[in-house]
Formats: C-alpha cells, structure tokens, sequence
C-alpha cells in the first residue's frame, strides 16, 4: 500500500446528473432533481466518480458558458499530426494514403518497443585490433539494419537489411521477412500484364506443378480477387447476351439470386434456370485470378514451438503494437513467433485544439508548428478558480511549530478515531476578490464514515495583483528581492502568529481564518477517521480496494463581482460601462487526505 | 579556497546565482556552462571532462567549442544525480558529444542523464536513467524509475515511463505552471526561504 | 567559486586499508578512483577506472580484465548478502563494460567477456554472466544465477539472446573509447600503488 500525498480533484459538471437532462425533459427532471440536488452529497466512491473527478491541471474553462470543463466533454479536433521520433509534421493526405504511421526512418524495436537505429552492418574487422585503433575510418556504406540500442534487436533477426540508411520504410515495405523483394501494387500491375512473365507461369504448370503453389501475398492475392470479380461481374454482359437487361445489376440481379436459390433448394429450380447457370459467376479458379490454396503444413511452426518454447512466441501486446504484415501470406499477416515480428513504424501523434461542447468555442488551442510549445488559446481552470492546496497540520508539539506542521510527515497514515487537522491553502488567480464558500457532509460517505468539520467555511480572498507579482519575479532587481523578503517576513511572523493563538487556546476557532496572504487563505478542516472495522462483525468483510483512503467531498462556491462585460448576447441592453456583475461558480471536489491506518 | 563567508555555508553561491554544493564532484569545471540560478546539490555528479574530440567537419575551422556540459536557468540538479556527455563512434574514432540542458530542467535523485539535448521545463524524476543521445523536448515529464533507452526523441508534452520508456500521457494545458523552478531555486542555498504555501 | 581551478572534487572518505593492487603500466586510473580491502586488486592492460568508481576487496580478491571501463560510481566487490570471504570477490574479463553507478557484489561473481553492465544495474554475490551479455540499465541479476553468454536483460528482467553477432565490432569500440579516455582522465596509479 503505497503512501499518498494528499490531492485535490475537482468534478467537472459534465457529470453532474443534474445537467445531464435533455433540454425536452428538463421540467421533468428539474421536478425531481431539485429537491434531490440540495441533500445528494457527491460520493467520490461512486462508481461515476472515476470518470468525472480531474486535478486542476487537467481542467479547461469556457469564458463564455463560464464553467468548468474536463477532457472528456471538451470536443477535440487535430490540428497537427507528426511523428514523435523525426518529429516532422504529416499533412493530412499523407495520412489517408500511408495511414497514420511514419513513413520516413522512424520504427521502434518489435521486441521492447524502444527507438531502432539505422546501423551499417560491417563487414568483420581484422583481428589485429590492438594495434592499430585509427588506421580505418568505418566502413559507411554496405548493408544497414535496423538495430534497437536498448535490447539489442536487429533487423538481420528477420532476414532484413537495407540498401541505403534513408527512406527505410518504403524499402522495407518491400521486403518480406528473410530479405526476399516484395512485389509493390504497381510492380504487380506490369507483371500481371507483362507477358514474358504470364509465359513463366506458363511453362512452370507446364512443370507439372500447379501455379496456385505460389505463395501470394495478401495484398496481391486481394488485388488478384477483386481485379478477378471485378471482370466477372462485368462478364456476364459479353457471354450471355439474352439476359443483358438484367445483367449489369450485378449481384442483386435475378441471375445471381436464383443461383443462390438453387444452391439451396437442391436443383429445383435447376431446370428452369439451367441455362441462366452459364452467365453466373464463377469463383478463381487460379493463381492470377487470386485462387490461393491454404497451407495446412503447419509442421514448420510446431517445430518451432517445440525448439522455441512459449518464449518463443510473441504476446498479445507485442502482436497488437505491429502493424499489420501484408507481405507473409500465413496468419492474414499475423505472427506467431518473436522470431517474425517486424519493426514497428511509429504511430503518429497530434497536437489537438479543444472546444466547449456547449457554446463550440475554442477553449485551447496550440500552434500548429510540431516544435513550438506556445498556444494561441489556453484557458486553463487554474486561471479562474482557487487552488485549493492540502497540507496536514499538527497541533500537538507546543514549541514554536510554525504553520508549515513539521510532524505531519506526508503520506503517514491516519490514525483511526484520533482527530487530524489538515491545512487548506486556497489561492485566488484571479483579479478580483472572492467569497468562497464551502460544504461538507458531517460524515464522508462510504461504509466507514469518517467525521469532518470545515473550521471556516466562509471567507474572502483578495485579488490576485499579477503586476507586484510580475515585478517580485523580475531577477535583476535587488530592492525588490528585499521586498519579497520583507512579505515573506511578515508573512512567517504572521503564521508564527496564529500557530501562537491556537496554541495557547489548544483549540482551533470556529469561523477563524488561520492564515492570510496576498491572494491566499488558509483555513483548518478537522477530520476524525473512521474506524475501519464493521460493526456487526459476524461476517470478517474484508475491507474493498481503497477504503481506507480518506476523501472528503467538498461543494465550492466562488463568488465575486466582475466588471459587467456585456455578453454578447446581453450586449443590446445598454448597460452601464461601471456596472459590476455578480459572478457564480460551484463545484464539487474531494479532498484526498491520506490513508487510515487498519 | 575563498573564504567569502565566515561560517562556510553548505554551498558556493556565484554572481549569476547558481548554488553548487561544496560536496558535489564536478570534474572539469572549464567544460561546465551554468546559466545562473542553478542549483547543484550535494553528491550531484557532472562529468565535465568528457569533451568533444572531434569537431564536426563543416566548423574545423571556427574555434573549437570545448563546452562539455551546458545548463540553463533555473535548473535543480537533485542530490546523487549524474550529468555526463554522451559518446559515441564517430567517422570510425570516438567522440563524446555535449549535453545540453534547457532552463526549469529538475533532475531527480540518483538519475544519470546522458542526452544529447534536454530542452526547457522538463522534470526528470528520482533513480532515472537517460540513455546516450536521447534528445528530450520542452515540457516532458519523465516518471521515477524511468529508463530513457539511447537515441529515444521524447517530444514536447510527453509524460514517459517504463523500462524502456514510453509514453503514458500528455501533460496537460494547465501542468504547465508546475515546471516552473524559481520558488524550489529559494528554498535551497545557505539562507534557504521556505517553500511558499 | 574561481574558474581557475579544474575540478571540485570534495576528498572523500578513504576509510579502510589501503589494498594491494598489480597495474598493467597501460591502465588509466582515475586519482579519485576508491580503492579499498586488504586483498589483492588487479588491473589488466588498457583498461579504464573513471572517477570515483569504487573498487572494494575486502571480501577477496578482485581482478579486472583488459580493456575495461569502470564507469563512475560503480561499485566492483560491494559486500553483499553472503558477507563471506572468498578467494577471488570479483572477476572480469576483457572488454567489459560497468556502468555508472552500477553494483557487482563479492563473492566469486564472474562477469564474462565484452558484457556491458548497465547503468546502476545490480549483480549478486556469485552471479556468473556469460560472454557479450547486456544488462539494460537498472537491471539485477540474482546472487548464485549464471547468465549464458549473449544474453540481454532488459525491461525488469526480460530475457533475450543477442543475435546481432557484433561481439568483435564492440570490442572495436570499446578500443576506440579508451584511445580517448586515456587522454581525458588522468591516470595515478601511483597513488594506489
């Protein structure tokens, strides 16, 4: 059981089964779910809550619905796809030719999935090493393989080695494992067309061996099909004049039904139809028609397993991160062994701007250059609610502990029925002051009820003044570094302060604030951990996954007065240029503290 | 030895404010570029001495840059990590090549850094290992344990991990902030302030 | 801090007896390399011991090939589990490779020809690695296992044969690496001696 540090997560109203409802059933569920609403308190246990419950950092803002958004109701959509290796950007009809891979050098190792080198594979060196260290430049040239610098995978495992160290993809699009050239569609194209090789073929099944024994590959034999029934649906026209009025409806045509209807009704319709059995299609019949007979000789690969063993075989993950290998024909370009797996081009990733799913505007947006790091549009949650940071606080030593709660060791557990204090630092980013305002149930929720009283669930926080800000974290100048000094003085005497009350009183103060900063306040949450033992013990239930962790749901509401901007909406009603506006938010977070000790 | 401060503090603080523990092994101190506010903690490792051999060819004639370790700003070098240049054969003779680092790059404990380039606001996280020549982008975050196989590109806004590494996520448009090192620069130093709150 | 000076190299606690060593003269021995342990400590020709690297035996003796290079901070005859003496703690052949920061514990570990031992990589107290292994960073090898030759221990113990069959062309490079090294680190043997 790992120690936690605590954390905040925030539910983004997405979730929220309030606003789920459809606009068309809104009076019905608004009914019920008002009232439903006030006393629901959020289960972070709940099964939903998995899928709803983000860190701040994770949370995007919409401006205009001024609410809350999370990654998985903001709408996503591409701006930039590249590669992660070469890092070069990959425009879009690249992507629907080539498929979302790179097509340039980059592959990763089949075997542990690290980034292969292009290496040139040298010829031996001489023996005579130690004599002479500088009497060779090394050889560049000769054949290259893909080597993996982590495992030590090289493509000559799988019989493949390049010509030239740039453009690997498309020569190893044409390799089949073993090194044997693979025919590209346009290759096939001219060979299926080329008689000299139509005669070969020729004289091998003049050999006595059937042409079909030729292995195609999947890609060929696909084209083989359906360049093969593609000629047979257009046949029929050409062989059977008298039903050319129905002949170019192809399958759906009577003919081809009432072949079908013969197939399964034993020929009872055989005399009638007869003469119609002349036109239908056929199936292929040979290699170039993509006739492709199975190979059911699969004493190769139980040989292999015997030698091999399970190792030998490559898993399920190794499976799926390959692409698929058109170029063997066995397994539709599956492998089995590791000993097959080829290298893995790499995927490509994307850089993606983000929408409100209600209002459609863009909330994040990145530049679409691979490289840059800056976005256009960013409107991170950060910036418009209170942070809410946790620390554990320690009350019991007497001398002079300051604020910052030297005993709390982070990730110690909590002791069961002993109350805890835990710091909650709220920081405000934004340029106005705000009341915040919190909820908390009495009792978590949850099997094992663990007791919490916010100490101060209401106060205000004042502004966020970025320009003193921006003017501390300016280096160059000493006398504001005195300054900075100077706050931070006053700031630890002030901590100094309030750890001096509570220590005298040895009690925390209802409705008191217990630290204040610039844009920042402090406020104390008593916890009282639960018992983690059932009450009717006949049964010994085991305690569930996590149910030792410590999460207290807590409801914020922010409020603050902005300058009244006009919505655009709302911007006809002259409003007055002075007019301030009342702005609301609230949400649900929960506060994870620590384990309970069991 | 200088004998600035009476009581000899923990660390050498420079004009340019970086703080290098006196017990931190810098060989080849000539070798090693800091660019300010860098924090180098006890037992950190840099391997300076490591310098190129071989210029490349296209400046054989420029001066020949003997930098073997360059660092930002705002860099935090955690206790027991290890910066040192990657080698490798080059034109059939070995070279080692300079590691450069960007600014906000915080390097764990225990981690051994052997890329070619790291660039800014990245965060390395404790007993890491970067392989030789990996070339790490801005904002990546590289989880503990991670080993970084040689030759691996992370891109920006990477979170990494696993043996070899690999991508497990994207840091998010609003984790940008937490790269940023100039309060943990304070906290550390002989007059160390505490974290803010 | 003045930029005159070369090095900060804080000393060092060379707590320990000052073991006996036999150096091939063509060694490079960093001088602030940790030699430790009242048995012998031998160096064969050309190898390569980097700063700070910690040679200990004091659990036996500790011998290592040509053509070696002992990286920063590893440790060769780390005490292990076992804490017995035996007559030889650490054996490596020639062209082997230790990592920074990595660990090969005493008693009678082998580690064979050409192996590369990955940075802070751990091998126990008798282990015996074949030939041309890698051990990926941060791999451990269990006290008493034998390792056949080529293996690959990657990924928190996967295993693998290297087929890559480039055993001389690595030793090439290692050559090449200790050309330069010998230039860069300077060598005091005497100091051990």
């Amino acid at each position: 059981m790992a120690a936690i540090t605590p954390y905040t997560y925030i539910q983004c109203p997405c979730s929220d089964s309030s606003t789920l409802g459809r606009s068309s059933d809104t009076n019905s569920s608004r009914a019920d779910g008002a009232d439903d609403d006030d006393d629901r308190t959020f289960d972070p246990r709940a099964p939903r809550s998995n899928y709803s419950l983000y860190p701040l950092e994770y949370l995007l803002y919409c401006e205009d619905c001024h609410q809350i958004r999370c990654p998985r109701c903001v709408a996503e959509e591409i701006v930039t796809y590249y590669c992660p290796n070469c890092l070069f950007e990959v425009p879009s009809s690249n992507l629907k030719s080539e498929g979302n891979r790179c097509t340039r050098s980059c592959f990763q190792c089949p075997i542990c999935i690290g980034p292969l080198a292009v290496t040139s594979v040298e010829t031996k060196p001489d023996p005579s090493l130690l004599a002479a260290p500088d009497n060779t430049a090394a050889p560049q040239s000769g054949p290259y393989a893909l080597t993996c610098s982590y495992c030590n995978w090289s493509s000559t495992e799988v019989g493949i080695k390049f010509d030239k160290p740039n453009g690997i993809h498309a020569q190893l699009s044409k390799l089949r494992n073993g090194g044997t050239a693979r025919l590209t569609a346009k290759e096939r194209k001219e060979r299926r067309r080329d008689p000299s090789y139509r005669s070969s073929a020729a004289t091998e099944q003049g050999d006595g061996r059937s042409g079909s024994d030729e292995k195609l590959d999947l890609e060929t034999q696909f084209a083989n099909l359906k360049s093969f029934y593609q000629s047979q649906l257009a046949d029929p026209n050409a062989s059977d004049g008298g039903l050319a009025a129905l002949s170019d409806l192809g399958f759906s045509s009577p003919t081809s039904l009432s072949r079908i209807m013969s197939i399964y009704t034993g020929g009872s319709l055989h005399d009638k139809k007869a003469k119609l059995r002349v036109g239908a299609i056929r199936e292929a019949l040979e290699v170039d028609e993509g006739l492709q007979l199975a190979d059911l000789d699969e004493s190769a690969a139980i040989a292999q397993l015997h030698s091999e063993g399970h190792d030998g075989t490559a898993s399920t993950s190794r499976l799926s991160d390959q692409p698929p290998n058109f170029g063997e024909a066995h397994l539709h370009g599956r492998s089995r062994f590791v000993s097959e797996l080829r290298p893995i081009p790499y995927l490509l990733r994307t850089k993606r701007s983000k929408r409100c799913p209600v209002c459609r505007h863009i909330i994040s947006k990145p530049e679409a250059k691979v490289q840059t790091t800056r976005f256009r549009i960013r409107l991170v949650a950060g910036s418009y609610i209170p942070s809410i940071a946790i620390r554990p606080l320690s009350l019991s030593s007497g001398s002079g502990t300051s604020a910052s709660g030297s005993a709390g060791i982070p990730g110690a557990l909590l002791e069961p029925l002993k109350p805890a204090h835990y710091l909650l630092t709220f920081t405000n980013p934004i340029f106005e002051s705000i009341k915040v305002t919190l909820g908390a149930p009495a009792k978590t929720p949850g099997r094992f009820a663990s007791k919490v009283t916010v100490l101060c669930p209401e106060f205000e926080i004042d502004a966020n003044t970025d320009v003193w800000d921006e003017a501390l974290k300016d280096p160059s100048g000493a006398g504001e570094l005195r300054d900075r000094e100077r706050e931070r003085e006053r700031r630890r005497h002030k901590g100094e302060e309030g750890g001096n009350v509570s220590n005298n009183n040895n009690q925390l103060e209802v409705g008191k604030i217990w630290e204040r900063g610039r844009n920042w306040v402090s406020i104390v949450v008593e916890v009282v951990p639960a018992w983690l033992r059932l009450e009717h013990g006949t049964e010994e239930q085991r305690l569930r996954e996590d149910e030792d962790l410590l999460e207290i749901p807590m409801f914020v509401r922010v409020e603050w007065e902005a300058e009244a901007v006009g919505d655009e909406v709302g911007a006809v009603v002259g409003r007055d240029k002075e007019a301030r506006e009342k702005r609301e938010l609230a949400y649900w977070c929960v506060l994870g503290l620590g384990r309970i000790r069991h | 030895m200088s004998l600035r401060r009476p009581p000899r503090g923990e660390y050498i603080e420079t004009d340019t404010g970086n703080k290098v523990a006196r017990k931190a092994t810098l060989v080849g101190t000539q070798n090693i570029m800091l660019g300010g506010k860098t924090v180098i903690q006890p037992e950190v490792m840099i391997r300076g001495d490591l310098v190129r051999t071989i210029q490349a060819s296209s400046q054989s004639g420029a001066t020949p840059n003997s930098t073997a370790v360059a660092i930002g700003r705002y860099c935090f070098l955690s206790r027991g990590c290890c910066l040192r240049p990657p080698g490798r054969l080059y034109k059939g003779a070995f070279t080692y090549m300079p590691l450069r680092m960007g600014d906000h790059v915080f390097v764990g404990p225990g981690s051994v850094v052997q890329a070619a380039s790291i660039g800014s606001h990245v965060h390395i996280g404790a007993k890491v290992v970067i392989g030789e020549f990996a070339i790490i982008k801005d904002y990546v975050r590289i989880l503990d344990g991670t080993v970084v196989p040689p030759n691996m590109v992370i891109p920006n806004f990477s979170i990494v991990a696993g043996q070899p590494a690999r991508l497990i996520g994207e840091v998010p448009e609003g984790g940008h902030e937490a790269f940023e090192l100039r309060d943990l620069y304070k906290t550390v130093g002989n007059n160390p302030q505490p974290a803010p709150s | 801090m003045s930029s005159k000076r070369h090095s900060i190299l804080p000393p060092v606690s060379s707590s320990g007896p000052k073991p006996p060593v036999h150096f091939s003269s063509s060694i490079t021995i960093a001088d602030s390399a940790l030699l430790t342990g009242t048995h012998p400590i031998a160096i064969h020709s050309e190898s390569v011991v980097h700063p700070r690297a910690k040679l200990d035996s004091l659990a036996g003796r500790i011998t290592i090939g040509r053509r070696c290079i002992i990286h920063e901070r590893s440790t060769l005859g780390a005490v292990g589990t076992s804490g017995k003496i035996t007559e030889a703690a650490v054996t490596l052949g020639d062209y082997v490779t230790v990592e920074v920061g990595a660990a090969i514990e005493a008693g009678e570990t082998v580690i064979g020809e050409g192996t590369v031992v990955g940075v802070g990589a751990r091998v126990g107290a008798g282990a015996v690695v074949g030939k041309h292994c890698t051990l990926t960073p941060h791999s451990e090898i269990a006290a008493g296992e034998v390792v056949p030759d080529l293996t690959v221990v990657y990924s928190n113990g996967m295993r693998r044969t290297d087929k890559r069959e480039v055993a001389e062309l690595k030793n090439k490079g290692i050559a090449r690496q200790i050309d330069v090294l010998r230039r860069m680190i300077p060598s005091n043997p005497a100091k051990f001696a």
